[in-house]
């Protein structure tokens, strides 16, 4: 296309190149060589205008009515599985995109998208950045944030650590794995982007604070798979994850509490609550749901829905 | 009709041109709008080093330095080969491989960035993690690195194409005052094509200055100033790996989102400083060959 409008515009500034020499000498004698000159320049011409018309009409086609989604990558597994389903048996598509839990609950309140995918509580702020938008959550299964490590530090021992210990790490006061029991190496500290709804939660357990600075932290990451990348490519790392994104390469850490117990994240301490850092996962709405997006919802919590969210490695409702 | 016609295709012309200079103007005048609260609310509070959102807290020396100094790695690495590569292909190269290398070369160009950044976290991180032994291969040095490999198509063609327009004759005459080779292009192409591969090197530092997907994948996005000061092997951040992190997050219209922005105006400002540059220096220096 846009060769095309090149050409035509290059074809217009040689006619006028033509034209400007030929007012310089007789002005009406030429213009009519002119036209003998080349009689298909005028033909082309019309033809590339009709093209590049019909091809503005294509462009100004109203789309198709779909649902768009965006958010938390960590609910985002979950919806894709369940949106490929639900427009498979009704025709209507839904558009998922990740982002983070941010994203999603600032595009929703902007209104570019209809349902929100978030793995943490709408913030006070976020609630008076938009005084207009009556946000509300629906949730559709549980998850634990777990911290985890790569697989040669959990193998070299270090398979359980209290929350202080996290914390101290995060703060950057422990620096290496030596003065927590394991080999002698630098602790890689992988953090999140600050609005993510994984490190919301994480922070929270860790240092009381939803937005904590962390001082010790050596990488900012994104996504859930962006995070695992990083823990596994490196052999030294700590990091924070969503129960369902544990894998061989990235072992999650049990938390020991301060009587001494040990409590592992599996899917029995999240469902019954006590793996200290568990969380809902949400979708959230601009107003009560409607039309589309409240079919679309209905069908996430309807049983085929709910197994989806038990077969991502998440707790469902029902369970 | 003829005459028809031709005013047709001029009123075209002129409304694509204005078209095209009220879209930079447009987007040049947002971004000061955008950018107008944090210069008012924020001031010179800006020029530190801490960034923290939630406490209001906007310091966005780190990421300028970031910017700087990716974009000063990644030209000291890729104008030396660049223009060696350049010189190779124009003046010793037979001319029926010309085209072969430069097209292979342009195509290079054409990549996406996301692929260079793919390719940036899957290898080139790893492997200087490796040889270097850090702990993250994920450095302001990987980066810089990456950027190099991004902009030496752009840099090999257009400092090529400065060596080839030099007319043959300039070559034929020092070849005929009994010049050797080396000492016709040290003395003789060289000079000639100045010019041209000033304004080479600068459209390469301008793309160098806006790449965002592959730098975000490899800096390690961290906004800090390495401790000593030239430590490039340790994570950064520069100017569009935050705007790319965080724009999408920070809500429209709040002083978050204005700092974003500011930083985008800077990086815009820095871009067409360096084009004005560029200009100048090719208008002032005249071509010395018609």
């Amino acid at each position: 296309m846009l060769s095309l409008v090149h050409s035509m515009v290059t074809n217009v500034f040689t006619r006028q190149n033509l034209y400007f020499r030929a007012e310089s000498a007789d002005y009406k004698n030429n213009i009519d060589t002119m036209s003998r000159i080349d009689p298909t320049l005028k033909t082309t011409f019309i033809c590339r205008t009709l093209m590049s018309a019909i091809f503005v009409a294509l462009i100004a086609c109203t789309p198709q009515e779909n649902i768009m989604v965006a958010g938390s990558t960590t609910v985002l597994p979950i919806i894709s599985k369940a949106a490929e389903q639900f427009s498979q048996t009704t025709g209507i598509s839904v558009i998922v995109n990740a982002g983070g839990s941010g994203v999603g609950i600032n595009q929703l309140a902007g209104g570019k998208i209809a349902i929100g995918m978030i793995s943490r509580n709408i913030t006070e702020k976020e609630k008076a950045l938009y005084p207009d938008a009556t946000l509300i959550t629906h949730v559709i299964g549980k998850d634990a944030v777990v911290p985890v490590v790569s697989s040669k530090i959990y193998n070299a021992g270090i398979t359980a650590l209290s929350l202080k210990q996290i914390g101290q790490i995060y703060l950057g006061k422990i620096s290496n794995w030596k003065q927590l029991g394991g080999p002698d190496k630098d602790i890689l500290v992988v953090d999140k982007e600050a609005s993510r709804g994984t490190r919301h939660v994480f922070m929270q357990a860790i240092l009381d604070d939803k937005e904590a600075l962390a001082p010790g932290a050596d990488l900012v990451l994104g996504a859930n798979n962006e995070e695992q990348t990083a823990i596994s490519q490196s052999d030294s790392a700590i990091g924070m994850l969503s129960h369902a994104w544990l894998n061989n390469d990235v072992k999650g850490l049990a938390i020991s509490l301060t009587d001494g117990q040990r409590i592992e994240p599996n899917l029995q301490t999240i469902n019954n609550g006590s793996f200290p850092i568990t969380r809902n996962l949400l979708l959230v709405t601009n107003g009560t749901p409607t039309g589309h997006s409240k079919e679309f919802i209905d069908f996430i919590l309807s049983t085929p829905g709910q197994t989806i969210v038990t077969e991502s490695g998440h707790v469902s409702l029902h369970q | 009709m003829s005459v028809c016609i031709s005013k047709i295709g001029k009123a075209y012309a002129l409304s694509s041109m204005i078209v095209s200079i009220a879209i930079s103007l447009c987007i040049f005048l947002v971004l000061l709008i955008y950018s107008w609260d944090a210069i008012i609310e924020q001031g010179w509070s800006l020029l530190t080093i801490r960034w923290h959102p939630a406490t209001g807290q906007f310091g966005i020396l780190s990421m300028l330095y970031g910017t700087s100094i990716v974009t000063l790695i990644a030209l000291v690495l890729a104008v030396p080969i660049g223009l060696l590569t350049a010189l190779y292909i124009a003046e010793i190269l037979p001319d029926q491989y010309r085209i072969v290398i430069k097209s292979i070369l342009e195509l290079l160009a054409g990549i996406p960035s996301i692929l260079y950044g793919l390719i940036g976290v899957a290898f080139v991180s790893t492997w200087l993690e490796h040889w270097l032994l850090l702990s993250s291969g994920r450095t302001i040095l990987t980066a810089g690195f990456l950027l190099a490999i991004m902009i030496l198509p752009t840099l090999i063609t257009l400092a090529e194409d400065a060596f080839h327009n030099v007319p043959d004759q300039y070559r034929e005459s020092a070849c005929g005052l009994g010049l050797y080779r080396h000492e016709i292009i040290l003395r003789c192409v060289l000079p000639m094509a100045k010019p041209d591969i000033v304004s080479a090197i600068l459209l390469a530092l301008g793309r160098a200055l806006g790449e965002t997907m592959a730098v975000m994948l490899v800096i390690g996005s961290i906004d800090r100033i390495p401790q000593p000061v030239f430590n490039l092997l340790m994570p950064g951040q520069t100017i569009t790996s935050k705007l790319g992190r965080e724009i999408e997050e920070a809500a429209f219209g709040s002083l978050h989102f204005s700092i974003l922005i500011f930083m985008g105006f800077l990086l815009m400002l820095t871009v067409l400083i360096v084009t004005i540059v560029a200009h100048h220096s090719l208008s002032q220096t005249e071509r010395r060959y018609e």
